[in-house]
């Protein structure tokens, strides 16, 4: 063997060494800095896509049409700002007295909306990018909802980009409860590769025999310590016993499919 | 000599391009990997040096854009949460590790570099047929790590299905890849010289 290849053979066994003894933060530093390198060609992709997808779905709204939208869409906002108002004034109200009879205040959180840029182009894992990051306020491993429930998580951040790890993916674990129960809580999980389009979800850790009925809500128990409680994850549509814990199938609340805007909860530090 | 600046160049450039490659929605989502069928169709044009550098470059940038980040897992046992102190950090990572893909770009380069006879001589044919098995050779030994870090086998009809297509997408467009890498050699002046065995023959 020649002594260049020889030399080269070397050199690139101490540098993959190098490369897989670095830290987790490092790597995420890494995988941020790279991300923000890419995130310009992301968005024009996804700009070229929409263009591409706006071209074959026919032609706009006329402007009436458009017009009565828009105005049926102020109403609600309206209506919504005074409902979030109330809702604001109820935790504060809420905390006041979890003060007086010496229980933990909430801790409250913020919402931060997002546009679906695209769906990554990753190998095995499913994964979204949204176009909002780091310059926003957003941070790793932090809830994404839909009204219908929950998406995933956050992962890798640029500026003004983030990938969010789906809930279908088999990595995003969420500590879960079934709804009608008072003890069935177990750790909800998607499934490998998760190719499907709408793939199912499932449900382990749960005492066999468990009186679980099909259709039963499952929601987050909130005591993993990454996702709040509460928050909808899907629908049990079968319960069977495993050697030795029962094994829910939950079909997911939020259609993947057809994800436009979601929103990345933020926890926020209590004020006191 | 200004042939492998230009390839890694390229190689930095399919990765940009990559982002604009669609998917096929009808095969579970599978699209081209623009980067891995160029770097197997570049193992093929350069040395066995360049080629472990373009390895290192292709392996590091596609960990660094498509690897997750090493993740936070739930856990719903009070003794755990107890036990790692309530800090979910503790249970991060567990998944590939970062840098896997530069070791199996590496050994696939090794698996082209063997053809190199065939192209230096303008035979096509193995060439883009290995493009093919190195792609599917590099989502299968990919997705076997995977299920051994997570426990449990499952090899469900959609991850074959994906593995094809993607390696027939990398078949379909690995001619363009070589003809291309010819191009370059031919206006740089770049002798494309097979530098491993030999065998010179010396008339007896």
């Amino acid at each position: 063997m020649k002594k260049l290849n020889i030399l080269a053979i070397l050199l690139f066994a101490v540098s993959v060494v190098a490369v897989f003894m670095m830290s987790t933060p490092t790597t995420r530093k890494v995988q941020e800095k790279v991300l923000a390198v890419f995130s310009p060609f992301i968005h024009a992709s996804a700009n070229v896509g929409d263009v591409v997808s706006g071209g074959v779905s026919g032609p706009p709204l006329n402007p009436q049409e458009l017009a009565e939208r828009n105005e049926h869409l102020r109403v609600e906002v309206q209506r919504l700002r005074i409902i979030s108002e109330k809702y604001n004034q109820l935790v504060d109200e809420n905390n006041q007295l979890r003060k007086v009879v010496g229980y933990r205040a909430a801790s409250p959180f913020k919402l931060t909306a997002a546009r679906v840029v695209k769906r990554s182009s990753a190998t095995w894992w499913n994964t979204l990018l949204i176009d909002k990051g780091s310059l926003d306020g957003i941070g790793t491993d932090s809830p994404v909802i839909t009204d219908q429930g929950l998406v995933g998580k956050t992962g890798k951040l640029a500026p003004h980009m983030t990938e969010v790890i789906l809930l279908t993916d088999e990595m995003c674990r969420v500590s879960s409860r079934v709804e009608g129960t008072l003890v069935e809580q177990g750790v909800l999980s998607g499934e490998r590769a998760g190719l499907d389009t709408i793939p199912n979800l499932h449900l382990r850790f749960l005492n066999r025999d468990a009186p679980i009925s099909v259709g039963a809500n499952v929601y987050s128990s909130g005591q993993g310590g990454v996702f709040p409680a509460n928050l909808l994850l899907g629908r049990v549509i079968r319960f069977q016993n495993r050697d030795i814990s029962g094994e829910a199938l939950v079909k997911p609340a939020v259609d993947f499919a057809t994800l436009d805007h979601v929103f990345v909860i933020e926890m926020q530090e209590i004020l006191q | 000599m200004i042939f492998n600046p230009l390839v890694l160049l390229l190689l930095l450039l399919s990765f940009v391009l990559q982002e604009f490659v669609p998917s096929v929605e009808m095969v579970f989502h599978s699209k081209l990997f623009l980067p891995a069928a160029f770097f197997f169709a570049a193992a093929v044009a350069t040395s066995f040096p360049m080629m472990l550098v373009l390895a290192f470059v292709a392996g590091f940038i596609w960990d660094a854009r498509f690897l997750p980040t090493p993740m936070v897992k739930e856990v719903n046992s009070p003794i755990i949460l107890e036990a790692i102190g309530n800090d979910p950090m503790a249970l991060a990572g567990g998944e590939i590790s970062f840098g896997i893909s530069i070791v199996l770009f590496a050994l696939f380069g090794v698996l082209m570099q063997g053809i190199r006879p065939m192209f230096k001589r303008g035979r096509l044919e193995l060439p883009v047929f290995m493009v093919g098995v190195a792609t599917f050779g590099w989502l299968t030994v990919q997705y076997l790590i995977m299920t051994f870090i997570r426990g449990s086998f499952s090899f469900p009809q959609a991850v074959w299905m994906k593995m094809i297509t993607a390696s027939l997408l990398a078949m379909l467009v690995a001619p363009l890849l070589f003809l291309l890498l010819h191009g370059l050699a031919r206006l740089m002046s770049h002798e494309i010289r097979y530098e491993g065995l030999s065998y010179n023959f010396n008339g007896r």
